[in-house]
């Protein structure tokens, strides 16, 4: 099919002129059978360049993308010009995606969208020998390079599949964000005869600022005066999930129409979110970056980072889902500079927190390998067996499938990973080169803070666009910096929310009579952390009074003037009297009489000690019972305890004094950690 | 030979209904023009029919294979990433034992394995009964696989009946090398896999079949796979035979070849034929595995020779 041919049907189909040249060239390579990296910013029109060919092929076009919200958009795009696409995701039911699956196999599709984890899958394994397959494609094509900035082990899998493709089916990669080093790191990793096309990475429509801050206060307050005045709707990242809620709740304090977004939430919500998102209804949407990413909304305003991201890829990624119509969009990236006792940048911490905890202990990865040797276990069990958290786990695991020494086997419908005969030592020096990378890139992050040249020509340059241009609009060049001023008003009214604002326990379930409680404080709090230290791990004494004034804050303003008839408290495990204490003191001031009957059947281990939620949650397990059942039949009570951390304690305990018959149970603690940083 | 083949030759071994002996003289034409089986799978159907001389129905065939590539990537994927190995007959780690004792007419085109792949170099026995095994076939089995362990030979094993399990036992015990063959595919034996983990992760097992993946048993594979059982050992004892099982029908099959085969010599008591077997020229041995020496002067020279 000549380019002529091509536009006719593309008329047609989708309803545009013409192709750009590059699109043309890489359309006219796939249909020679060749396998083609296309790297292109984002608002390019790279998904064309494989929508098209596929509607041309015979068979099915497969498309391994790690967004999806991305193939939830272009599936309906393209459903709407009646190419028939769909998608096989954790989002929809098993019932689903078989059905996708099946409709694959009878030849009903043209286009099929999965994530690339589902070649773990044996539903879709066994089905791959059934369909006829005419093209593969890899979207987002860096992740498969471990020196990309967003790697992902499940295209590893994708990867040695394209190796083991016939050698004249075509195969598209494509990215938006591939330094040089990645370019090639993707060519030499897909085929030696890839051919590559590169576009231009520049975004002429780009705001792009930087505010310096010395306060972490800053940041709230600057949004707060300045958020209603950027014109249209955004979205704010922020560098931890509680900080979503945090940045969330203070907007909606001051007015703005906000929510929060993070991994955490449930598959419906963020649904939600990223439809409200398309849809306004919000001014911003607060997100870590698990958010942004394969969004196709054309008209996203600004974006604004609260954190630095860990490079200048990664931020020229995140900001790419901004002002894809080509309208101007603002840009702001603020950045803590204030200093520790150690000379250390507020703001650089975080970013070095996590490339320092990206990976595991040599130590913890020995343990893995010992206790496979021993047997085949599952992911389950070998966090069970080493005592680790399930995120070491999952790149302990990782980083053994990638060197060889151990494999992911399948065992009917579930999987066990098994040591390999023969397997090589472990190679610590790929781990050492990737964090130094890691630190440069964060390195070059500052640089683009401090430069007083164009931001968005370090940014093309950076990313290996060397194409000459002039590069303005940002606070460099040809726009105003963007500055701190506070009113007092403001001020006085972070501090009163600061005031009002306690984090919630999600415990509520429908099988026990427990309903969501509420916190004084986070663990981070230091002056909170430090109290709860002294006492429980120092010989402190007592929990001190200002914790004691905090809770009771919390509860008044959870439970109002809601009626209670005992306060009972977790029994200790090593802090000794610390809770019943400080439970007889709540009694007092609130005067709920208080119960000592709440008793433990077993011994278990300090929860502190297990790292991961399924060893807690089995450490409790039938540990509790109530010794004077008929006291709480019937009755309403508050569970407190000081530390809330997976809440497998207060869950169990929850479920225990059900079976009592309580009529609801209120949780009350001191403080939430997040992430389990206890 | 590189990874990126493999996917072709998966093509080339399942094709249905063309006999191994086509599929391997397809090899051998590659092999001596210089050609990799990706030029075969790219030549034009006239080539195939003129130079591999492929008849209608078999260039039908393999055009329909052809068209599968894709989907047989998807499956080496898999089963690579499982840890298993797949080896075309023309890779050095395939068996030198099975290619000669079945040559082109019937050693596979791909065994699929997982384990230690030099265990398949090493010299090899495998002792081979009926279904209604007696204590005395059993006893011999661990004989054998005692003085194999001695003589450090490795022994090659089914799955399938009393004896297998006999033997299975007694490499465990005397802590021998052995080679698991499967009576269907290697992706479906978990259970076995789970009970091997130790010795497969040690070095000391490595398991083979040569069927497609996901076959689950069959009667039929399970003969099938008696085949690589002799074809992979240098050497082949029989527990007990009797005139009606697959066991006898084999040992008759290899006499007939003129190999050499040991054969228990029973008691009169014992309902089974190893006796017509010895009298058919199979080599009498006693219980534990050594040349009867009534057998006379040709037997003994043997019998020096027996464990080299």
């Amino acid at each position: 099919m000549n380019r002529r041919e091509a536009e006719k049907k593309l008329k047609t189909i989708f309803g545009f002129d013409h192709f750009y040249d590059e699109q043309w060239n890489t359309i006219d390579l796939l249909f020679q059978g060749k396998k083609v990296l296309l790297i292109e910013k984002t608002g390019f029109g790279k998904s064309l360049c494989f929508q098209f060919p596929a509607t041309q092929f015979d068979g099915l076009t497969i498309i391994f993308s790690p967004l999806i919200a991305l193939m939830r958009d272009q599936v309906k795009g393209l459903n709407e010009k009646g190419i028939n696409a769909k998608y096989i995701n954790s989002e929809q039911t098993p019932a689903e995606n078989s059905q996708t699956i099946q409709d694959a196999i009878d030849g009903k599709l043209k286009i099929l969208y999965i994530a690339p984890e589902r070649q773990e899958n044996q539903e879709w394994i066994k089905a791959t020998r059934m369909m006829n397959l005419s093209m593969i494609v890899i979207d987002e094509a860096h992740t498969i390079s471990v020196w990309g900035h967003d790697f992902r082990p499940a295209f590893r899998r994708i990867i040695n599949l394209v190796k083991l493709l016939p050698q004249d089916l075509p195969v598209l990669a494509t990215t938006a964000t591939a330094t040089k080093r990645v370019q090639e790191d993707i060519e030499k990793q897909i085929s030696d005869d890839i051919q590559t096309i590169r576009g231009e990475l520049i975004r002429d429509n780009f705001e792009l600022y930087v505010i310096k801050v010395n306060y972490e206060d800053d940041k709230l307050l600057w949004l707060a005066e300045n958020l209603s005045a950027i014109e249209g709707n955004g979205i704010i990242y922020t560098g931890t999930r509680a900080n979503t809620e945090i940045y969330s709740r203070w907007l909606e304090f001051i007015g703005a129409k906000t929510t929060e977004y993070n991994a955490g939430l449930d598959a419906n919500s963020r649904k939600e979110i990223e439809n409200g998102l398309m849809n306004n209804e919000w001014k911003a949407v607060i997100s870590t970056n698990a958010l942004g990413m394969g969004i196709d909304k054309s008209d996203i305003r600004f974006i604004v980072h609260t954190q630095i991201p860990a490079s200048p890829i990664h931020y020229y990624q995140e900001i790419g889902r901004a002002g894809r119509d080509g309208k101007p969009s603002k840009l702001i990236l603020f950045y803590n500079s204030s200093k520790d006792e150690n000379g250390i940048e507020e703001d650089y911490k975080l970013p070095k927190s996590f490339i320092d905890g990206g990976r595991p202990s040599l130590k913890n990865y020995i343990k893995v390998i010992e206790a496979l040797k021993q047997e085949q276990l599952g992911e389950r069990q070998i966090i069970k067996a080493t005592n680790l958290k399930q995120t070491q786990v999952k790149v302990i695991r990782a980083d053994l499938i990638e060197q060889g020494i151990v494999r992911e086997v399948i065992y009917g419908r579930s999987k066990k990973y098994e040591y390999q005969f023969n397997a090589p030592e472990l190679n610590s020096t790929s781990f050492d080169e990737l964090r130094n990378l890691k630190l440069k890139e964060l390195d070059s992050m500052l640089e683009y803070i401090n430069i007083s040249s164009s931001r968005m020509k370090f940014l093309c340059d950076y990313l290996g666009d060397d194409s000459h241009t002039e590069y303005k609009n940002c606070d460099n060049t040809t726009l105003d910096k963007l500055k701190i001023n506070p009113k007092n008003e403001t001020k006085e009214k972070l501090l009163e929310f600061r005031e009002s604002y306690l984090p919630e326990l999600s415990v509520e379930s429908k099988y026990s009579k427990l309903v969501d409680g509420i916190a004084s404080s986070y663990y981070g709090v230091s002056s909170v952390k430090n109290a709860l230290y002294r006492s429980k791990h120092e010989d402190g004494g007592d929990f001190p009074d200002f914790l004691l004034r905090l809770t009771l804050k919390a509860f008044r303003k959870k439970y109002g003037q809601e009626q209670f008839d005992l306060i009972i408290y977790v029994p200790p495990t090593e802090s000794g009297d610390l809770v019943k204490n400080f439970a007889e003191k709540l009694s007092q001031v609130l005067k709920i009489p208080i119960s000592h009957n709440l008793i433990k059947t077993g011994v278990s281990k300090p929860q502190r000690v297990l790292k991961n939620g399924y060893l807690k949650k089995d450490n409790v397990a039938k540990k509790f019972t109530y010794s004077q059942p008929k006291e709480i039949l019937g009755k309403s009570v508050v569970l407190f305890d000081d530390i809330f951390d997976s809440g497998a304690t207060i869950i169990e305990i929850g479920s225990a004094l059900s079976k009592f018959k309580v009529a609801k149970i209120s949780p009350l603690v001191i403080a939430r950690t997040v992430g389990g940083d206890i | 030979m590189m990874n990126e083949e493999l996917a072709y030759w998966l093509a080339l071994a399942h094709v249905p209904n063309i006999k191994i002996k086509t599929k391997n003289e397809i090899i051998v034409r590659l092999f001596e023009r210089n050609k990799t089986i990706i030029d075969f799978f790219q030549l034009d159907t006239s080539i195939w029919e003129k130079d591999f001389e492929l008849n209608k129905t078999e260039l039908e065939l393999f055009i329909d294979a052809k068209k599968e590539l894709p989907n047989y990537a998807f499956m080496v994927e898999d089963l690579l990433e499982q840890g298993y190995n797949i080896l075309p007959i023309t890779s050095s780690d395939y068996s030198p034992t099975l290619k000669k004792n079945l040559g082109r007419t019937y050693a596979p085109p791909v065994i699929y394995t997982k384990g230690n792949l030099q265990i398949m170099k090493e010299k090899s026995i495998a002792i081979l009964g009926s279904q209604k095994v007696n204590n005395n076939s059993l006893q011999f089995a661990d004989n054998v696989v005692k003085n194999a362990s001695a003589n450090h030979k490795i022994v090659v094993s089914g799955v399938a009946n009393r004896i297998d399990k006999q033997v299975l036992d007694s490499v465990l015990k005397y802590k021998e090398q052995s080679i698991i063959v499967l009576p269907q595919g290697i992706a479906t034996f978990q259970t076995g896999f789970k009970k091997h983990y130790k010795q497969i992760i040690s070095g000391d097992v490595l398991v083979i079949s040569t069927f497609y993946p996901k076959s689950t048993w069959s009667a039929q594979l399970a003969m099938q796979s008696n085949a690589i059982i002799y074809g992979l050992a240098s050497e082949i004892y029989v527990a007990d035979s009797n005139e009606e099982d697959g066991t006898w029908s084999k040992v008759m099959d290899n006499l007939r070849k003129g190999k050499t085969i040991y054969v228990r010599e029973s008691n009169p008591k014992e309902k089974n034929a190893n006796n017509i077997l010895i009298s058919k020229g199979g080599k009498a041995v006693d219980i534990f595995g050594k040349l009867n020496n009534t057998a006379g002067k040709e037997d003994d020279e043997s019998q020096k020779t027996l464990f080299d």
